[in-house]
């Protein structure tokens, strides 16, 4: 089957979405142009800054290197749908540590801390690094980002 | 003299999009996809986690008129351990294989290597086979499944056929791969006789490799060296078995100055080049620590001294 | 000096975070305006080169908006408006027919979606008369036979041609330099060379050009000037300042590479001009290392000391390499005099800077502004003086270094003020004890594959560019402040925030000075159009300038409250008896007599204010700054390297600094934690190679071959460890001076300190690489491979 404008139809942070795109059309541009959901950040187009970082299915992709065609019928969830009831313990923590400062990078770090803590609850420095290694940021050299991550860990675990 | 100054057309490339159009199929099936392979012959790509394609596109080194998503494939990604051999299908992630404990406790080379390639997000995108059939010298699984003499299956309308992944490259970016087929799986022959690992250098932690190291060896419990096998990343056109240097480190005791001095031999193997990651000298040097790294991880693995 | 504080120098979240880790704030690439354009820029496929003809038939033909340099003023300007117009060179064209570097802006297409826009621009023709080979060795630029980059530039208002492709100059002298070196019983003399590194600030430059009814322009843009972006844009367009309104939109880092007018701004505007709709153009990343990175410099050094380690003199020879357009390397020039002058007590001094034209991508500031890599080399050559004097490296710096009651001059020659707060023996005397510095051993003693070793490093950077004397350098500011009609305030400023918290730092200053919670101070949006004059957040001033003018707008505000509340009293109140503070019982900030049952509300003045027709209680205030104080920092690090790999791994990190009063110690650690980084990867990874041939940026510019550190790659929290100095500024508002600068600033040459007291080998050429370290041990004869 040949496809020039395709239907698509999947889940976004809960929320159902049929679209007509494009088969060139990037899934970080639907999020952000047609969803509006701009906390799914560009940053490098290219796989290497972390900062258009989604989740897919549950697992973490980059929207910058993903094809609208191929979320069809899957489960996305970007930043705004991980704070929908309120601030999350990570989100928290980002603030109390001072993790954040231009921002930019956040949204895909605190995706991806979430992805983490979900898969290794009671985290070490070195999953930390490991699991957030794949998001650039250039103003807080990570360590406070690395705090608030523990930190998050820690209150999760002793829920 | 006149030099010709290459242009450079930055103004095609375009990572906010895919700057071009192409034709786009999903198929379902491996029978469906390997029609339209034989349909468009070299105008189609297949699309598999993209992180090479998709880059490649929107930075305009190739420009498919057609692109082939084979996700949509059902039963091609599987880690089977059957009898003497463990088979990969070709929609199998890095992280499958990082999560895999068939491969971690069989293919240790190969699970060093996916632990050190990309980011977690990279992993969850990125497949095996693209990594193979993305054929750069810096691929990183390339040199473990090389130690492991892998074999891949390659598919079109035209049937099937098994390549020793030794054959499959042929220089960068250019495998033994006809443009109609697909490469379906990889199969790797068990060996539990010795061990193996995989060593690698790069800039930062998530990066291409500057140089690469698998081993497998078979290592006496005084440490002597008794079979090995050796390939190599980022130092030639291609990965590489540098056989010369099996050869000569065969009953060469780990950490001796003979084990050194042989592993110089790896110099007549390798063709490294200077280019933005690092320079052909460093290449010389360091591939000769990574191959010494490796062997003392194997013998450590093999004393069970680590994982 | 300690003084107890309310808010200052206590941990409060910042105003903007929840919107930043919901990622509800929107940023320049986020903002969508209805019939919007997306403009794209087509670029010289060549580094230099001379356009005959440029054919945009078949774009046009697509429908698309097209301009070329045909269409648009051929005016040259400089982006960057920060000196004196006198001293502002100016060689930049909005889009050109001469393009100077690969990626230069030729033309440019605007259409309804990007992937239209991007189809227009391929469809663009550009016919060329002649292609050079470019030139991209300053050393080179400057031989006589070299072809010319620029011809003419204007140089204030006065056309100047430039000779040797050398764009600017600047030469000083102090004492008798010859006869310093004449009493010096060791001189050391070495040359550095630094990467050509990039901001690599993780939004990419955009822009969003509005044609209001009327005519007149709304742009948000990634800058660190508002200001400056309207008056350059005024000045291109001749469009009054009044028709042009400049939003402050929150920016996703910027370190220098906003400091400037963005090239995509003027283009942009071009682009609305003509659709007569609005127009977005947003970088790729590729792009955006195209538009600025940093200059490259060159550094000869010599330094003479005495047997007793006091310094003779110095001579300090700078070539800039400044790329094919200036932005505002003369005050460079300037700046990198000033770093080193401002280091130590040279006595006898020779300063020779010249800025020389390439055909690379235009240099621009990139944090630091020069200081970091000239306090490299100083702090490196220091080092190598104690080590021929057998002084002990932290001694040397103590006897030598320009502290209190000293006239400091980082900014340049024509910004020079006295030091009144000095951190810097208290720091290196804590950090020594903390790093364990007398342990550290000496190179020659270690052995083995993995090898550490400790360094230190010491530097500075200003607070701003103001002084007592208006020199070459625009720096002032202003601010509004008004009590609203319930209590609460607005606080109206166009200083931006990068991140580092500038704003929270003001709203806390304000605070202070009121006496009621931060919460009650609002951060106003912020434009052109309703704010005061500001020059730019740059210069580590946002806090001491702006930090101190909003404190005096503070002091008006709270002077008025007094008053209106003597008026509500009624009864006669001694003024001098009034105070402000925050009620916990009523949870709300009251003015109250001590000892009295007086009190009323803030929300009751203010509203009394209102609804008697008082009018405003408000503040307007500009101000200059009369001196820009240097914020100290000193680091120590330990680092590990592999003798095997070259590769060199953090162990330890003690960052120290004085920034007076810490108005956001948790911002102070957080700015420190990244300067740390930042100077890893100028280290040791960051650089943009070019390929001699075709004059592009190695590894097709793209970021996968810009490497900056990873979260795997840095120290963990337990390894870093922050000391803040007591001090106290008394020109800084309650005693604080700026940071963001000083943060990283010698953190390079502490790294690479540490590096030589590992192997003992040093390096004079960044970064340094794996390869660099293998043949240094090579030719040391310990490579044992
Ligand atoms: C940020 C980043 C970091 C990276 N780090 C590393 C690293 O550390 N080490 C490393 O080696 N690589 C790295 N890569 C490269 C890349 O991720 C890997 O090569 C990856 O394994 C490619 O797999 P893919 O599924 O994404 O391939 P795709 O991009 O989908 O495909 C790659 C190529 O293989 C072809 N192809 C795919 N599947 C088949 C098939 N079944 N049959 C025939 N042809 C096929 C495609 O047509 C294409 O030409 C990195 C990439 C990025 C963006
Ligand atoms: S924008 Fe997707 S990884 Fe950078
Ligand atoms: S906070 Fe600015 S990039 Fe991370």
């Amino acid at each position: 089957m040949c496809i020039n404008m395709v239907k698509v139809a999947f889940k976004v942070n809960g929320e159902h979405i049929e679209l007509d795109v494009s088969p060139r059309e990037l899934l970080i541009n639907t999020l952000r142009s047609k969803l509006g959901l701009t906390s799914v950040k560009y940053g490098c187009g290219i796989g290497e800054c972390g900062a258009c970082t989604v989740l897919v299915n549950g697992e973490p992709v980059l929207a910058c290197l993903t094809l609208t065609v191929d979320v069809n019928s899957k489960d996305i969830i970007t930043l705004e749908g991980l704070s929908k009831n309120g601030l999350t313990d990570i989100q928290r923590a980002f603030i109390e540590e001072g993790a954040i400062q231009c921002g930019y990078c956040t949204p895909g770090f605190i995706i991806m801390a979430e992805y983490m803590l979900r898969e290794v609850p009671n985290p070490t420095i070195s999953d930390v690094k490991e699991y957030l290694k794949g998001n650039l940021c250039r103003c807080t050299g990570y360590i406070n980002i690395f705090r608030a991550v523990l930190k998050a860990a820690k209150s999760r675990v002793s829920r | 003299m006149v030099i010709e100054i290459p242009l450079v057309n930055i103004t095609a490339r375009n990572t906010h999009i895919i700057p071009f159009e192409f034709e786009y199929y999903e198929p379902r099936s491996l029978e469906e996809a390997l029609e339209l392979l034989a349909k468009f012959k070299g105008e189609a790509k297949i699309l598999a986690g993209g992180t090479d394609l998709l880059v490649k596109m929107k930075t305009r080194i190739i420009e498919p008129k057609v692109i082939v998503n084979i996700k949509r494939i059902q039963g091609l990604r599987y880690i089977i351990e059957e009898n003497e051999h463990i088979r990969i299908g070709a929609l199998t992630t890095l992280r499958d294989i990082e999560k895999s404990t068939i491969v971690e406790k069989n293919l240790p080379a190969l699970h060093d290597a996916v632990k050190v390639m990309g980011s977690i997000q990279i992993r969850n995108m990125a497949t095996l086979v693209g990594n193979l059939c993305n054929a750069s010298p810096a691929a990183d699984t390339a040199p473990p499944l090389l130690v492991y003499n892998a074999r891949v299956v390659a598919m079109s309308t035209r049937g099937k056929r098994f390549i020793p992944l030794e054959e499959f490259f042929k220089g960068p970016g250019i495998t033994a791969l006809e443009p109609d087929e697909m490469l379906v799986e990889v199969i790797v022959k068990k060996n539990n006789k010795g061990s193996s690992a995989f060593e690698k250098v790069s800039r930062v932690v998530v990066d291409l490799a500057i140089a690469s190291a698998a081993v497998y060896a078979e290592i006496s419990s005084d440490g002597v060296i008794e079979d090995s096998r050796v390939a190599v990343g980022s130092v030639a056109p291609k990965p590489i078995r540098t056989r010369i240097l099996e050869e000569r480190i065969k009953g060469l005791r780990l950490g001796s100055e003979e084990l050194k001095k042989a592993i110089y031999e790896i110099d007549r193997e390798i063709s490294p080049i200077t280019d933005v990651r690092s320079t052909a000298e460093y290449r010389r040097h360091i591939v000769k620590v990574l191959v010494w790294n490796a062997i003392e991880r194997v013998y450590r693995r093999i004393r069970g001294e680590c994982v | 000096m300690s003084v107890e504080f309310m808010f200052i120098g206590k941990r409060t979240p910042r105003k903007d975070a929840e919107a930043k880790v919901t990622g509800m704030l929107k940023y320049t690439y986020d903002l969508e305006v209805p019939g919007m354009l997306i403009g794209r820029i087509v670029r010289s496929p060549y580094a230099f080169a001379d356009i005959r003809r440029i054919d945009v038939s078949e774009a046009v033909k697509m429908g698309a908006i097209v301009v070329t340099p045909s269409d648009i003023p051929q005016k040259p300007y400089n982006p960057r408006l920060v000196s004196i117009n006198e001293v502002t060179f100016k060689d930049t064209y909005i889009l050109t027919y001469k393009p100077r570097y690969l990626g230069e802006p030729v033309a440019a297409v605007a259409a309804s979606s990007e992937e239209l826009a991007q189809k227009a621009a391929e469809c663009v023709k550009i016919e060329f008369e002649k292609i050079y080979k470019p030139i991209l060795d300053p050393l080179e630029a400057i031989k006589p036979e070299s072809p010319r980059i620029h011809e003419k530039i204007m140089k204030g208002d006065k056309w100047i041609e430039v000779e040797n492709n050398i764009a600017a100059r600047l030469d000083y002298d102090e004492g008798d330099v010859n006869r310093g070196f004449e009493e010096a019983d060791v001189i050391v003399e070495r040359t550095f060379k630094t990467g050509k590194r990039y901001h690599m600030q993780l939004e990419p430059k955009a822009v969003l050009v509005v044609l209001e009814p009327g005519g007149k322009l709304t742009i948000y843009t990634t800058t660190q000037t508002i200001h400056n972006t309207r008056i350059l844009i005024s000045q291109l367009f001749d469009i009054p300042e009044s028709r042009i309104n400049v939003i402050r939109v929150p920016i996703g880092g910027s370190f220098g590479s906003s400091i400037q007018t963005n090239y995509l701004v003027p283009i942009a505007v071009a682009l609305a001009l003509k659709a007569k709709k609005p127009v977005k153009i947003a970088y790729t990343r590729e792009e955006d290392i195209l538009d600025h990175s940093n200059f490259v410099f060159h550094f000869k050094i010599k330094i003479g000391a005495k047997k007793n380690g006091v310094f003779t003199a110095a001579e300090f020879i700078n070539i800039l390499d400044v790329g094919a357009h200036q932005v505002q390397p003369y005050p460079l020039l300037g700046t990198s005099l000033g770093w080193f002058i401002s280091m130590y007590k040279w006595k006898n001094i020779r300063y020779r800077g010249i800025a020389v034209y390439t055909n690379k991508v235009p240099g621009c500031a990139l944090r630091g502004y020069g200081a970091p890599e000239v306090q490299w080399a100083v702090e490196t050559l220091v080092d190598e003086i104690a080590e021929e004097l057998g002084i002990d490296p932290i001694d040397l710096r103590l006897k030598n270094y320009v502290g209190k009651g000293e006239l400091f001059w980082g900014q340049g020659p024509t910004v020079k003020s006295i030091i009144k707060s000095d951190g810097v023996p208290e720091l290196l005397l804590k950090g020594k004890e903390i790093i364990r510095w007398s342990e550290r051993g000496h190179p020659s003693e270690k052995k083995g594959r993995f090898r550490r070793g400790i360094g230190v490093g010491r530097g500075f950077h200003t607070s701003g560019a103001g002084g007592p004397i208006s020199g070459e350098v625009i720096d002032y500011t202003g601010c509004i402040l008004k009590l609203n009609e319930d209590g609460t305030l607005d606080y109206i400023t166009a200083l931006q925030d990068h991140g580092g918290g500038t704003l929270d730092a003001h709203v806390k200053i304000i605070a202070e000075e009121l006496g009621i919670p931060p919460e009650l101070v609002n951060i106003a949006t912020a434009s052109t159009e309703t704010t005061p004059y500001d020059v730019c957040t740059h210069a580590s001033r946002g806090t001491y300038v702006g930090g101190e003018c909003a404190r005096r707008a503070a002091q008006i505000v709270k002077q008025k409250i007094l008053e209106a509340a003597i008026r509500i009293i009624g009864r006669v109140v001694n003024p001098e008896a009034l105070r402000i503070g925050y009620d916990k019982e009523l949870k709300q900030a009251v003015v109250y007599v001590e000892g009295t049952d007086i009190k009323l509300t803030l929300a009751e003045i203010a509203r009394t204010s209102w609804q008697r027709n008082w009018g405003t209680i408000g503040a307007f205030v500009s101000y200059r700054a009369t001196s820009a104080p240097p914020s100290f920092t000193v680091y120590y690090v330990e680092v590990e390297v592999d003798t095997w790999t070259g590769k060199v791994k953090p162990i330890r990190v003690v960052a120290g600094v004085d920034v007076g009063t810490p108005i956001n110690p948790d911002m102070v650690e957080g700015q420190l934690h990244g300067g740390f980084v930042m100077a890893w990867g100028m280290a040791f990874t960051e650089n943009t190679a070019y390929d001699p041939l075709t004059g592009e940026i190695m590894g097709r510019g793209l970021i996968t071959d810009y490497k900056i550190p990873t979260a795997a790659d840095v120290p963990t929290p337990e390894e870093f460890t922050v000391i803040i100095a007591k001090t106290y500024e008394p020109t800084g508002p309650f005693g604080a001076k700026g940071l963001g600068e000083a943060a990283m600033n010698p953190a390079v040459a502490a790294i690479l300190n540490a590096v030589y007291n590992a192997i003992g080998i040093r390096f004079y050429e960044l970064p340094v690489t794996p390869d660099k370290i293998i043949e240094a041990l090579k030719e040391k004869g310990e490579l044992e491979w």
